[in-house]
């Protein structure tokens, strides 16, 4: 009984009319938006914009007041397991008792079906998961006694286990040192030209030109999108985070006019 | 010795040490998901709800039947739950606050409810005191059954779903997203919970239910990284603490159960706390001392070093705050003494500030230098 008539099929991820409030206060406003398959997607945005409700609301984690979402043309019911999602670090208790390998065959949990355990098979996934993102060390470490930089790498690898086209990763990059980011931005740029589609909400704007090649501004309404070259642009910057962005890289060629 | 033996032996003693084990394992088992979930306080509310409904059982009943009083008070701590959930959404009241008027008001009727039993007197209304702080002494063999078919229903349970109940525990957003029907766990998690403190009752009574639950599994999270080895241990503890003090109320008169059993898991908290390897408050301080040991002269100097140079002041006085910071460690008292004994550092005060300062000596500045192989910070000229 599934609908096979397909919506935007040509869109990795479309968003249609999105409206989402918590209580009476829209934090999403009329949300259109595309993101085609096979590029490297930054949602970039003041605090408080928006981002990570997307994000969720995309991934039906929160229900919309209107509005609808489809991956590759279908409902996230029937793309489920085809999504790989990294959450924000913070938002789990790294002191829970288990480890890196026990964490990254989370992302397993879904194809094993009920009643089943992980096994041979699915520890040597989340150990090839694991060394993907240069942890293959720390695979039987306590989460807790990892750093901030191998938690997120942690997290990276539990939604690679997947082996998902599309994957949404949420603030990646916040608290982790510099050689943990550059680790992080070659792997997401690796599977990028694997042909995957690597959405990413970033919170540092100089680094947006040299990570992503599609962009999406976002301020509770979508202020642009498309390829970076073309909204990347101080017009833009400034709708977006208004008066703060005298303390934000503005473009090169732009600032100087 | 014998005495021993025949308190062994005898059917009460057994049944009453069986029951209060059986019911401290279903507990800790379950307690420990309630930890991991941070839902300690909840079964706090639950335990207390639960008493309304063990008077109603009682009544409905026309005695302490044991299989009316865990309908009731399930059923009372179930409604209370509800209530709870309805306030949260529905008002702009935070959980906590939620929780306490849940759990004032409905353990208000409940102990409403028992004394107008006990005025209304009738037989066996005594027994109903028991739910208040909990008598091992009145578990019957037949409630034996009743015991232990809960426990393996929940024992079942976990085993069945524990890999989803480990990642509902862990996070329940990256769950929802792959698919799981979480709110549906989340509530298996929840009822499971209340389940245990409705058999957990008799043992403990309302009022102490909230430790039975935490204490073996904040226990047990000492000295176990895995979920598997944590739920196991606090079952155990669970058991050991309620068969000791079951074992002492029976042995000592009057002396009510619950108490005992509380005290017995707490003190196995407490004791977790402090020796328990790696979290341990003992071994910690063991583990900074080591560290501390391991500071040596050089890197004493060469903090000294790096404030003097930072401030571009070779006479720079760094408060022992900074060198604590800076290291990592308080710096050892001994190294600091033996340092100035060999002429490297020197002791100074700096007004208004009436903590011990150190500054490098011209001697500590070479010593330092050679070390690092870095240039002398220059004498400041002013
Ligand atoms: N669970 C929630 N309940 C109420 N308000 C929320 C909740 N989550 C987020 N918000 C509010 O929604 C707005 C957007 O939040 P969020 O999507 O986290 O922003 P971003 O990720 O862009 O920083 C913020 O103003 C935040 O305070
Ligand atoms: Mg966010």
């Amino acid at each position: 009984m599934r609908d096979d008539t397909l919506h935007e099929p040509e869109q990795a991820l479309h968003v249609e009319d999105l409206t989402v409030t918590y209580g009476a206060n829209p934090v999403l406003w009329d949300i259109d938006l595309d993101i085609p398959p096979g590029v490297m997607c930054a949602i970039v945005g003041p605090n408080g914009a928006g981002k990570s409700t997307l994000i969720k609301a995309a991934l039906g984690l929160v229900r919309p007041v209107a509005g609808h979402v489809r991956f590759l043309g279908r409902p996230i019911g029937q793309m489920r397991g085809q999504i790989g999602y990294v959450p924000q670090r913070h938002s789990v208790d790294w002191d829970f008792p288990t480890t890196a390998r026990d964490v990254v065959e989370m992302g397993l949990y879904r194809d094993l079906g009920w009643l089943r355990r992980p096994g041979k098979a699915e520890h040597a996934r989340a150990l090839a998961a694991l060394a993907e993102v240069g942890m293959q060390d720390y695979a039987d470490r306590q989460i807790s006694q990892l750093s901030g930089g191998q938690q997120q790498r942690v997290f990276i690898a539990r939604a690679l286990v997947q082996d998902a086209p599309i994957l949404i990763l949420d603030e990646p990059m916040a608290g982790v040192d510099a050689s943990t980011e550059a680790i992080i931005i070659a792997l997401l740029k690796k599977l990028r030209d694997a042909g995957r589609t690597v959405i990413v909400v970033h919170h540092d704007l100089t680094t947006v030109q040299s990570y992503f090649d599609w962009l999406v501004m976002l301020n509770v309404r979508i202020i642009a999108q498309g390829p970076v070259a073309q909204t990347y642009s101080a017009d833009n910057l400034r709708a977006a985070y208004g008066r703060h962005l005298a303390m934000i890289a503005v473009p090169a060629e732009e600032a100087a006019s | 010795m014998t005495a021993i033996i025949d308190l062994f032996s005898s059917d009460i003693v057994q049944t009453v040490l069986i029951g209060a084990a059986l019911l401290g394992a279903i507990s800790g088992m379950l307690g420990a998901f309630a930890v991991l979930r941070r839902q300690s306080l909840l079964g706090d509310a639950l335990s207390h709800a639960a008493l309304p409904g063990v008077c109603l059982g009682f009544l409905i009943a026309g005695g302490r039947d044991l299989g009316s009083v865990m309908v009731g008070a399930f059923a009372t701590g179930a409604l209370a739950a509800l209530v709870m959930m309805l306030i949260v959404r529905r008002t702009s009241l935070k959980t906590d606050a939620a929780l306490g008027i849940v759990l004032s008001v409905f353990f208000a009727v409940g102990i409403v409810l028992l004394t107008v039993i006990q005025t209304q007197g009738g037989s066996g209304s005594l027994g109903l005191m028991t739910f208040l702080f909990g008598q091992a002494a009145a578990i019957l063999r037949s409630d034996l059954w009743v015991m232990g078919g809960v426990g393996l229903v929940a024992l079942l349970l976990v085993l069945a779903f524990w890999k989803e109940f480990k990642l509902v525990s862990f996070d329940a957003a990256f769950a929802r997203a792959q698919g799981f029907p979480v709110t549906a766990l989340e509530a298996v998690l929840t009822v499971m919970v209340a389940l245990a403190i409705v058999v957990g009752l008799q043992l403990v009574g309302v009022v102490l239910m909230v430790a039975l639950l935490i204490a073996p599994a904040a226990a047990a999270r000492q000295w176990t990284n895995s979920l598997g080895g944590m739920v196991v241990l606090s079952a155990a503890i669970g058991a050991a603490s309620g068969a000791g003090g079951a074992l002492v109320s029976a042995t000592t008169r009057g002396l009510a159960t619950g108490p005992v059993v509380v005290l017995i898991a707490t003190g196995i908290v407490m004791v977790s706390l402090l020796i328990a390897p790696g979290r341990g408050l003992v071994w910690q301080a063991t583990a900074a001392r080591r560290a501390r040991a391991r500071i040596s002269d050089g890197r004493v100097l060469a903090t000294l070093q790096g404030f003097a140079q930072m401030h571009d002041d070779a006479g720079y006085p760094s408060e022992r705050g900074m060198l604590q910071v800076a290291l990592g460690v308080k710096p050892p008292a001994a190294t600091l003494a033996s340092l100035e004994s060999r002429g490297l550092i020197r002791s100074v005060t700096h007004p208004p500030e009436t903590t011990p300062h150190w500054e490098l000596t011209k001697a500590g500045h070479s010593e330092a230098a050679a070390l690092s192989g870095q240039p002398e910070t220059r004498q400041r000229t002013t």
